[in-house]
C-alpha cells in the first residue's frame, strides 16, 4: 500500500521523530509506514490523517 | 499503537518478574547442581546471571533513553508499539514453525546414541540463533 506520509511530514515541516512523538510510536515505525514496509493498523491511520487534517483515503492508497 | 504505556505499572511487573526469576534460578541452579553432571548447575546459574544483567540493561534503556531503544528492546518489555509488537509477534512465529522439525531431528539424534546433553545444548541454541535471525530479517523488512 501507498502513503504520502512523508510528503505530508516534510510540507508541514516535521521530523520523522517528532511525528513519531505526535502519534505515540516510535521513529522506525515512522519511517517504516513512510517507505511502504509497514502498512499501520486501522487506528494508526486514522491518527496520521487526523494529524495532518486529511482523510484515510486521501493519504493511503493501492496504486 | 501507543507507546504511552504507564511506566509504573512496568516496572512493578518487571521488578516482581525479576525478583521471581531469581529466586527460580538459583533453586533450579542448586537442583541442577546437586543432581546433574559435571558443572551444569555452575553453568546454568552463570548463562541465567548473564541474562538477567542483558534484561536489566535493556530495561534501564527503555525506561531512560526510550527513544534510543531498539525494537528488540521495546517489544520484549511490551513497551513498544504496534510495529514493534508485530515483529516480534512474526518473528515467535517463525521460531515456532522451526521448532518442530529441529525438535524431531534432536530426538532421532539421541536415539541414534547422540550425548542427550550436547544434543539438548545444541536444541537452544539453534532455537535463540533462530529466533535471533527470525526478528532481524522482518525488523529489516518490515
Amino acid at each position: 500500500m501507498k502513503n504520502d506520509v512523508r510528503e505530508l511530514r516534510l510540507a508541514a515541516g516535521l521530523s520523522q521523530r517528532e511525528l513519531a512523538e505526535a502519534l505515540a510510536v516510535s521513529r522506525q515505525t515512522v519511517n517504516s509506514i513512510e517507505t511502504g514496509r509497514y502498512d499501520p493498523s486501522l487506528p494508526l491511520a486514522i491518527a496520521i490523517a487526523r494529524r495532518f487534517q486529511r482523510s484515510v483515503e486521501e493519504i493511503f492508497h493501492v496504486d | 499503537m501507543s507507546t504511552d504505556r504507564p511506566l509504573g505499572a512496568h516496572r512493578v511487573a518487571a521488578t516482581v518478574i525479576y525478583l521471581a526469576a531469581v529466586a527460580l534460578i538459583v533453586v533450579v541452579g542448586l537442583l541442577v547442581q546437586e543432581h546433574g553432571p559435571g558443572n551444569m548447575g555452575r553453568g546454568m546459574v552463570q548463562g541465567a546471571g548473564v541474562g538477567l544483567v542483558g534484561g536489566l540493561f535493556v530495561l534501564w534503556r527503555v525506561t531512560r533513553r526510550p527513544a534510543s531503544a531498539t525494537t528488540f528492546e521495546r517489544s520484549w518489555t511490551q513497551t513498544g508499539d504496534e510495529r514493534d509488537d508485530a515483529v516480534l509477534t512474526r518473528a515467535l512465529a517463525v521460531l515456532g514453525l522451526v521448532t518442530f522439525p529441529v525438535t524431531a531431528a534432536a530426538t532421532i539424534a539421541v536415539a541414534l546414541g547422540s550425548p542427550v546433553e550436547m544434543v539438548l545444548a545444541l536444541l537452544l541454541m539453534t532455537q535463540f540463533a533462530v529466533g535471533a535471525v527470525a526478528f532481524a530479517v522482518i525488523n529489516r523488512r518490515s
